[in-house]
């Protein structure tokens, strides 16, 4: 804390992501110059493309993190854990800035951005999505404007009096909101009823896509949590991470289990069996990515080893993208005809946006209080959290 | 506010706070203006700026007068459409139902192809030009650059007293010489004439018809021409029924097609499979003419390329030939020569007389009497026109003359209920005949009678003016005779000159009477 | 409710001549395509509607009994009772009228296109290469509409294969051609029921599937799918936020206070 110097260690590795960045920044420039149809691979038959499925959708789910975790933590109090709350925020706003930035490559006319916040279309499921997503992003910024606050000491006492005044508030609504916007993500689909796979499309799309967004929080706090302790040489917070798998275990069960009712409800168990393209990308997704990552969980084994639930977690994670690219790509593919791949210049901005993720995360990281402080000296615990779990 | 009349120090200050109020003022408006769109009545919508709107470069909902279009097939040999020129006024629609009697006389749903005799009439009224012939100069241009092909060319009747208008020359001009001497600067290796075939074509379809009248063919009468590759095809869709009328000799564009590649190949001593046979016309059905199936009698092609006469002035201008200067030069033997007979092929009316002309001949072995040089009744632009001359030896030979196919309707309505007391129909596509054909200059849109009868007038100006008006007198047709075919319809004659058509009555659903 | 208008196609009385696509981008002053397109393509592969083609015409070949036919099929918006594009707009660019046409506006669109995915036929064009760009299709020509002409496509039919009007009459007049000739049609108005009903119908004796339309649309609505998931949003808002807040409220009671500012430290980079 006494630490006045802001600090960014210049690696190689990390002028590669910064040389990525500009690349992006270019590239978006052009963009804005010419049209999309310009940088990108997009056409009338496929209006949304990597932008749309890979960094808003799945940012938007991988940030899913910091409301499973503000609810675990804050709202249920599990206490055991705190260690990892404050980085899954941090990611969630992170993923959240990423989705916010892309979503402005995306849209056409972009100076109308406001539009929906004067015309309310509300009978839009885009509609709450970008009033969820705004809201929310306001106050995730608000929430670490608690943290901003710790480091950067600016006497500035109304602000952090109010915040913590209305915390209970911000968390609650910090959750609602998630909660809404991730499943109308799903429901986005909704309406495109004779057009995407009925192995995906589902009434109860919304239900499966913030279920997953939510038993994915744990997963990936735990990969987020493995990397940053092997990038700072630190210890990984296994026991976090373990018992965090009864909480995505149950979650995945249930998840299966609501799948399965539902497919067989519409009818289209079957299909997911006829062998075609888009029955085995939905079998691929279930058992790898579904059913594996529940044995490994179950198995006490796999769980209490590190290797067991970081493979398990990827799974997951991994998973959740894979539905999400299906939903957007393999559902939609046969309806909408004709081809779509990103071209070069639609990846290297992904790239570069996720690059920015990371930048911004070891930045952020490095300066202001996120991790946790005992870590790295032993298993010894101090912090009220951690007493608590013993 | 104080009175009006202040200081210029107050002045000052009222114009700085105006505009402090007008920029603020602004800013509310915009915003006012952004906010207050949700409930515009009327949204601006993009579209919408009115038929023509950049008529005048400015914009305006021009009440232009829209009335659709007849329909055009990609791949329609004869005639194409550029969406861009086409401003839907009708004329085409017009033309194609007033004047062809084709669009609106069949019944909806089509078959499985767009109904089209290729006629080209709607590219002549078609006031933007939209509708043109299919250009095949490219190709043209292509095979006289091809060192290894022997390119012909052969000129038909009507172009002579037509393409001098795409050089300004008044309707009518004959420049039979300059088009000749045009030709050959295009680089075309012979230079030959339709007209000779137009004499061989009276020759064989005279004998045919007397054969008929002296029932040495079974086939029914009247006869009816089949130089005009429209009005053929419009009997396939409408008539098949008279097919058996229709004269078995295939068109005189096709007859020397056929000839090009046997006989003047033969006698010329070149290989026939590096003839490039070419042909002038003032048509674009010929387009479709030279691609029917039926018309590979040489063992080729017949016809490689048809170009109308449009198409040769773009060849002239691209080539920088200055037309009207060119000397006056004559065609190249063997397949040159002509008759007046010939010449008036280009009229309505024409075929019929140099019939006439011909079967007098042919049935008597006398020279026809002055009546014959100047068959008034069948001149002219009527719509049917109809003689009777008598012929010593077989009475009097009853013919009708129509043009347009509307006109020809009637005269087969009346065939089709036997009430038809003609032997001999002659039928033309287009208004006026060749002379106005569906590929000739576009002097005036859409054409005039005026134009017509100043063509017309040309053409028998010539055939009074040539020392040799009757078709047998054509002394290379003789020539043709003696040393290749023998005689008219010998077995040779049949194989190359003549030919059978099919009914296409199974691609449409005819009504007799317009069906809106 | 004003009388909403629409427009009967019957397929069997069309004869490719496209009138209606010229003047389509006459009136509505589109770029028109080149002339390439038609010069050297021998009847090329149907063209798709563009963000400069809101209509098109559509041939297909196929055989009936026996006998080689082909039918012509003019394909537009088809601007559905429920439109599923303005739905999902949520800056209201996208508007049914009242009088029938689906119109943008282009001031509103924020350009997400969700409308193109939404949109269950494909009608909607994106104009990719443009910095602004809007997205494009036949707009039923609202302005003649409003004045009691017909749209422009309907107004240049020569063979009255477009019949323009209030649409339950043309529901009407569909239904009484089937009756009249119920060997010749398939007995279906396409339009009348797919997605809720749409302002255009068709009318056809060969069956839709063949023409290129789709038979998976389903007789629902578009929109009333997502309103039936959006119409819980404030009732989960609602409800989530009061158990959230009693968790918060009674777990907050048993939890031990802890000083969330000694807990957490930068990392060291080194």
């Amino acid at each position: 804390m006494q630490k006045k110097r802001w600090t960014f260690r210049i690696t190689g590795l990390r002028i590669l992501m910064i040389a990525l960045v500009i690349i992006a920044a270019l590239i978006c420039l052009i963009r804005f110059i010419y049209g999309l149809g310009s940088v990108t691979n997009l056409s009338d038959q496929w209006p949304w493309g990597l932008w749309i499925g890979f960094d808003l959708l799945c940012g938007i789910a991988l940030a899913g993190g910091g409301f499973s975790t503000a609810l675990i933590v804050h709202v249920l109090h599990k206490d055991k854990y705190l260690p990892i709350a404050r980085a899954a925020l941090l990611t969630s706003l992170i993923g959240y800035l990423i989705a916010l930035v892309s979503l402005f490559l995306d849209i056409g006319r972009w100076y109308n951005f406001w539009r929906p916040f004067v015309f309310w279309g509300f009978h839009s499921v885009l509609f709450e999505v970008f009033w969820c997503i705004s809201l929310y992003t306001v106050i995730q910024i608000l929430e670490f404007g608690d943290i901003f606050f710790e480091r950067v000491k600016v006497y500035f006492p109304p602000y952090k009096k109010i915040l913590h005044k209305i915390m209970p508030f911000l968390l609650i609504l910090g959750i609602v909101l998630p909660t809404l916007h991730q499943s109308s993500l799903g429901s986005l689909y909704v309406i495109a009823a004779n057009k995407l796979n009925p192995l995906w499309w589902s009434m109860i799309i919304p239900f499966f896509f913030v279920w997953s967004a939510f038993f994915l929080g744990p997963a990936m706090a735990t990969i987020e949590g493995t990397l940053a302790a092997k990038t700072y040489h630190r210890k990984p917070e296994l026991h976090v991470y373990s018992d965090l798998t009864k909480v995505t275990l149950w979650m995945l069960i249930i998840y299966l289990i609501v799948k399965v009712i539902d497919l067989s409800y519409r009818g289209v168990f079957s299909s997911a069996f006829n062998g075609s393209f888009e029955s085995n990308m939905f079998l691929f997704e279930m058992i790898g990515f579904v059913i594996l990552p529940i044995i490994m969980y179950a198995a006490p084994g796999i769980r209490t080893k590190q290797w067991g639930v970081v493979t398990a977690s990827v799974l997951v994670v991994a998973g959740v993208i894979f539905n999400r690219l299906n939903v957007v790509f393999t559902g939609m593919a046969k309806s909408l005809g004709g081809q779509y791949f990103p071209s070069l210049w639609e990846l290297l901005v992904t790239i570069g946006m996720w690059s920015a993720l990371i930048l911004l995360y070891c930045f952020i990281v490095e300066n202001f209080p996120i991790l946790n402080k005992e870590e790295h000296v032993s298993d010894r615990r101090v912090s009220s959290g951690a007493s608590i779990r013993a | 506010m104080k009175d009006g009349a202040s200081g210029p120090d107050n002045n000052s200050v009222t114009r700085r706070s105006f505009l402090k109020m007008a920029s603020s003022m602004g800013l509310l408006a915009g915003l006012t203006g952004a906010l207050a769109g949700c409930d515009d009545k009327n949204p601006k919508h993009p579209g919408g700026n009115g038929w023509l709107p950049n008529q005048y470069n400015a914009a305006g909902n021009f009440p232009a007068q829209v009335r659709g279009r007849v329909p055009i097939d990609l791949d329609n040999p004869s005639i194409m459409r550029d969406n861009q020129k086409c401003v839907l006024c009708g004329q085409c629609l017009e033309t194609c139902e007033n004047i062809e009697s084709v669009y609106g006389y069949y019944s909806l749903p089509i078959v499985d192809e767009t109904i089209c005799i290729h006629c080209g009439q709607c590219s002549m009224a078609c006031p933007t030009e939209a509708i043109s012939e299919r250009d095949d100069t490219d190709k043209v241009f292509k095979a006289l650059d091809d060192q290894n092909k022997f390119v012909l060319v052969q000129t038909a009747p009507a172009t002579r007293v037509a393409l001098g208008e795409e050089f300004g020359l008044p309707p009518g001009a004959w420049v039979q010489g300059q088009q000749v001497a045009a030709l050959r600067r295009l680089g075309f290796d012979a230079v030959l004439d339709t007209n000779f075939t137009a004499d061989l074509t009276i020759m064989e379809e005279g004998t045919e018809l007397i054969k008929r009248i002296k029932g040495e063919v079974k086939m029914p009468l009247p006869q009816f021409t089949s130089c005009s590759p429209g009005w053929i095809k419009f009997c396939e869709y409408f008539y098949p029924d008279l097919l058996p009328n229709m004269s078995s000799c295939k068109s005189p564009q096709q007859m020397f097609g056929a000839l090009a590649k046997t006989y003047y190949a033969k006698a010329r001593g070149i290989d026939p499979a590096s003839i490039v046979s070419v042909s002038i016309m003032p048509c674009t059905a010929k387009k479709f003419e030279c691609n029917r199936p039926e018309m590979n009698d040489s063992g080729y092609k017949d016809v490689d390329y048809v170009l109308t006469t449009r198409e040769l002035a773009r060849m002239i201008k691209k080539n920088k030939i200055d037309f009207t200067s060119l000397p006056e030069e004559k065609y190249d033997p063997i397949m040159g020569e002509e008759t007046g007979g010939a010449v008036i092929f280009g009229a309505t009316g024409g075929v019929m007389e140099a019939a006439a002309r011909a079967a007098y001949f042919l049935i008597t072995g006398q020279e026809p009497p002055a009546l014959f040089l100047n068959l008034t009744p069948v001149r002219g632009l009527d719509g049917v026109k109809e003689a009777a001359v008598d012929i010593p030896g077989v009475g009097t030979l009853r013919v009708a003359v129509c043009h347009g196919m509307a006109n020809g309707r009637k005269v087969l309505d009346a065939v089709r209920t036997g009430k038809a007391p003609w032997h001999f129909v002659e039928f033309m596509t287009c208004p006026g005949g060749c002379i106005a054909g569906g590929g000739q200059p576009r002097t005036a849109v859409p054409p005039t009678d005026a134009i017509r009868e100043q063509r017309l007038a040309s053409l028998y100006k010539a055939d009074a003016s040539l020392p040799k008006r009757k078709s047998y007198e054509n002394a290379e047709v003789a020539a043709l005779y003696q040393n290749f075919l023998e005689h008219p319809m010998s077995e040779l004659a049949e194989e190359l000159l003549h030919t059978e058509y099919h009914s296409r009555a199974n691609k449409l659903h005819p009504l007799l009477f317009k069906a809106v | 409710m004003t009388s909403k208008m629409g427009a009967l196609v019957d397929v069997t009385r069309c004869i490719g001549c496209e009138s209606c696509k010229v003047a389509c981008s006459l009136y509505n002053g589109l770029k028109p395509e080149q002339m390439q397109e038609s010069k050297t393509t021998p009847a090329s592969e149907n063209v798709e509607l563009a963000v400069s083609r809101w209509t098109v015409v559509q041939s297909h070949k196929f055989e009936k009994n026996g006998e080689q036919i082909r039918r012509f099929v003019k394909r537009q918006c088809f601007h559905c009772q429920e439109p599923a594009c303005a739905s999902a707009c949520f800056a209201k660019a996208m508007q049914k009228t009242p009088a029938g046409p689906v119109v943008y506006n282009e001031n509103l669109c924020v350009g997400c296109r969700y409308c193109m995915i939404a949109c269950p036929f494909e009608v909607l064009k994106f104009e990719w290469d443009k910095p602004f760009p809007r997205v494009l299709k036949c707009q039923m020509c609202p302005d003649r509409i409003e004045e009691g002409q017909m749209p422009a496509c309907a107004s240049v039919c020569p063979t009255g294969a477009i019949t323009f009007g209030e649409r339950e009459k043309l529901v009407e007049e569909a239904k009484k051609r089937l009756a009249e000739k119920p060997n010749f049609y398939v007995n279906h108005i396409y339009g009348l029921k797919e997605v809720g009903g749409t302002s255009w119908l068709y009318i056809s004796d060969v069956p839709f599937g063949e023409l290129g339309f789709r038979t998976d649309a389903p007789e629902k609505a578009l929109p009333e799918y997502t309103w039936e998931v959006l119409k819980w949003t404030p009732a989960i808002f609602v409800g989530w936020g009061a158990i959230l807040t009693g968790l918060y409220l009674y777990n907050k009671r048993r939890a031990a206070a802890h000083d969330e500012e000694e807990m957490y430290a930068p990392v060291d980079p080194d």
